[in-house]
């Protein structure tokens, strides 16, 4: 028995996963979700922009379909806030499977709160470089970004018409699946324009970024889909991340069972070995 | 000819390599204007530098096709996806290639229904594997793997809903845990790797690095 | 062979089976959005099919992805890169200066450049491109990185210990950042006291480690969780509450 639970087939795991995955999407319960100190930390500085007068936010869009399960919900949740303070929003992508992405989140968003594509908001599309597109709009953004994705020149959006540099927003949210955030977007902007910079990553990446959060360099941050389900409470919107986490608490208590069933069969196993050895010894 | 081959690409590593480092330092307009014309430079030829890999995947696929290897079939259909893509970025919903990038289209379409998805579920499969991997291999065989263990299960608790409808403490001890000794590591790990990305730079700087410059002849 | 051939037969016209229903009772629209949906999800079940056991749907859906994969982000490096870089502007566009538009055809000419790498008779020239490319990103990179992965991080590291939770957390967080440097340091033999702080390193990495498998578990399971509802909500269309 024991050996027969150490040697467990694999497809059994990955139908409990499954399962734990559907079913749970299926039902209708929910557990109340407390927002970290991070995330409200992000939600509060839109909170402060949003006072201001022609408040500007620049988000970067750094992922792809590999990362869009995560991500996506959190833009549309950061978008949905912009939107319904009137904040404006340049967006940019420095990946280039990011751009249809943005430009999916950034339309549905706006036909929801009735935004204006060029007054209120704005894609400027995507540029190779990583660190240098940052390094380029920091000094210059206009001549980083000329046009806009679909070729309309900056000079006559009047969302960045008066755009000069990374010093004119009023908050930076990078939108990120790689190491944009710490790679680029600290070392290549924050550090030299000292403008607010938030990160939204993938669960992957969030145990890399809390050094940046400790020592100021980084705002806030939205880990991953938990993140953006405890962004879609503070805004009062909930969404796909929140049904999301119906799911995602019930696998992990499956793979959490999984793990204790696969230690506590590796000690039994451990101790039939040093006890069947014992016996040999004694015979 | 020795020259062009070899020491000249270091004279030019090591003048743009200074002139890098300097433009941090100097404020004076014409350092940040040098700023500003290398980051569009290096812009236009990473641009480039995409092709370069591309023509090596094109080729590898192109190379099992012609030689009729194992698969073949497979690589055929790579190139026909890549074919059919590009004649829709050609088309650009009827703009041509020499204009912006269209809003819709078949560029667009086939992104959202067959790129996203196929993005999408490849790494979605990790899921199930990263469980089964867990349940073989996560045994708690010395005191560093049973602390490791732990670890991960305390966060995987505390950063579901689940954590903190069971007990208060198991969050606030996820929340400290990363906020602390998980930080505390990640920097120590974040200075050496720093440190070392700093040392490599200089040594490409001073010519010491070379592989980058690999192919061709001395 | 013949049992899985039998057994992808069935799956195969069960979906086209129950797309039909689909489309045909109205709960997917007959359109290219219809379409999208079922061309979506025919492909993620394609993709699945791997956790049964490789097989040709899995890679014929995997060589569909690599080619449009790759086709996707070559329009993407033209629309933003080369035509929005350097067609556009040097040959479409009449506000810019002669001079900037010859200025931009000099790092034009070493991008092509790079492209003779792949001649063994003139794979040289690259060199020239490649040296710029490298020595750029290396100059730029040195400052940069002192100010922000160095000083930036040394600094909130040694802030003032006190008899107080916070106080407590500084001091935990010394001890792991300076334990953790001298477990990486390897010029120096790990025994005695060095071995000592180094033990302590080595527990600080595995709490850290702990953590990442903690938050990549998280991770994964919210893309299966994406293509999950996907299939249930979108293609399905069997409403999820929220």
């Amino acid at each position: 028995m024991i050996e027969r639970l150490m040697n467990l087939d694999r497809r059994i795991i990955f139908l409990f996963v499954f399962a734990g995955v559907a079913v749970p999407l299926l039902m209708d319960f929910s557990f109340p979700i407390k927002p970290t100190d991070n995330v409200r930390a992000v939600y509060q500085q839109i909170e402060h922009v949003a006072a201001q007068k022609d408040g500007k936010v620049l988000i970067s869009f750094s992922y792809g379909g590999g990362a869009a399960a995560e991500l996506q919900p959190m833009a549309r949740a950061l978008l949905r806030h912009l939107f319904a303070r009137e904040v404006e929003i340049v967006a940019i992508s420095l990946w280039p499977d990011a751009v249809g992405l943005a430009q999916a989140a950034l339309k549905g968003m706006a036909d929801e709160a009735g935004r204006k594509y060029g007054t209120d908001y704005a894609l400027m599309g995507f540029k190779p470089g990583n660190s240098v597109v940052i390094l380029g709009m920091g000094q210059d953004f206009r001549g980083t970004f000329p046009t806009d994705n679909f070729g309309a020149s900056t000079d006559t959006l009047a969302v960045t018409a008066n755009v000069q540099s990374l010093a004119d927003f009023d908050f930076v949210i990078d939108l990120a699946a790689g190491e944009s955030i710490d790679h680029f977007w600290i070392p290549y902007g924050q550090e030299r324009f000292k403008f607010p910079l938030a990160g939204g990553c993938t669960a992957v990446m969030a145990p890399d970024l809390f050094p940046f959060i400790q020592s100021g360099q980084l705002i806030g941050m939205i880990g991953g889909l938990a993140g953006a389900a405890e962004y879609e409470t503070l805004i009062g919107h909930a969404d796909k991340a929140t049904s999301g986490m119906r799911p995602q608490s019930v696998t992990h208590i499956i793979i959490i069972a999984f793990i204790v069933l696969a230690n506590v069969t590796f000690f039994l196993s451990r101790r039939r070995s040093a006890n069947t050895t014992s016996h040999q010894d004694l015979a | 000819m020795i020259f062009l081959r070899r020491t000249f690409p270091l004279i030019l590593a090591f003048v743009v390599g200074v002139i890098g480092i300097l433009v941090f330092y100097v404020p004076h307009s014409v350092a940040q204007a040098l700023e500003r014309d290398l980051a569009k430079w290096f812009m236009i030829i990473a641009a480039f530098a995409y092709f370069l890999g591309l023509y090596s995947l094109m080729t590898l696929h192109w190379t099992r096709v012609r030689a009729r290897q194992p698969g073949w079939g497979y690589s055929l259909v790579a190139y026909l996806s890549f074919a059919v893509m590009v004649v829709f970025i050609v088309y650009n919903d009827g703009h041509g290639p020499f204009h912006a990038q269209a809003e819709a289209g078949g560029y667009q379409w086939l992104y959202l229904n067959v790129y996203v998805p196929c993005t999408s579920s490849m790494f979605s499969i990790l899921a199930f594997f990263i469980a089964s991997a867990a349940y073989r291999t996560f045994r708690a065989r010395s005191p560093e793997a049973a602390l490791l263990l732990l670890a991960g299960l305390i966060v995987m608790l505390g950063r579901v809903p689940i954590g903190a409808y069971i007990s208060d403490v198991i969050p606030d001890a996820a929340q400290w845990l990363m906020a602390v000794p998980n930080m505390a590591a990640k920097r120590g790990i974040l200075l050496g790797v720093s440190l070392g990305a700093i040392a490599t730079s200089l040594r490409i700087i001073f010519g010491i690095e070379r592989a980058y410059l690999g192919g061709g002849e001395e | 062979m013949s049992r899985d051939r039998y057994l992808f037969g069935g799956l195969i016209l069960a979906f086209v089976a129950l797309n039909g229903v689909l489309l045909g009772s109205g709960r997917l629209p007959v359109n290219w959005t219809g379409f999208g949906i079922i061309v979506a999800a025919g492909l993620t079940l394609l993709l699945y099919s791997f956790l049964y056991k490789d097989n040709p749907l899995f890679k014929f859906a995997e060589h569909i992805y690599v080619g449009t994969a790759a086709a996707y982000v070559f329009g993407q490096y033209w629309f933003g890169g080369l035509f929005g870089m350097v067609i556009e502007p040097v040959f479409m566009k009449e506000d810019i200066q002669a001079y900037d538009k010859w200025l931009l055809l000099i790092p034009t000419l070493l991008g092509a450049l790079m492209l003779t790498r792949f001649s063994r008779r003139w794979a040289w020239v690259s060199r020239i491109s490649f040296a710029f490319y490298v020595g750029v990103g290396a100059g730029l990179t040195i400052p940069r990185y002192i100010s922000s992965f160095v000083l930036q991080q040394i600094e909130p590291t040694l802030r003032p210990l006190s008899l107080t939770m916070e106080g407590f957390d500084v001091l935990v967080i010394l001890v792991g950042v300076v334990s953790v440097l001298v477990y990486f340091f390897f010029s120096v033999e790990h025994t005695g006291v060095v071995g000592g702080v180094s033990k302590v390193g080595i527990y600080f990495l595995m709490v850290a480690f702990g953590a990442s498998f903690g938050y990549t578990i998280m991770a994964r399971l919210s893309l299966l969780i994406g293509r999950v509802s996907f299939l249930l909500e979108e293609w399905l269309r069997i409403p999820l509450t929220l």
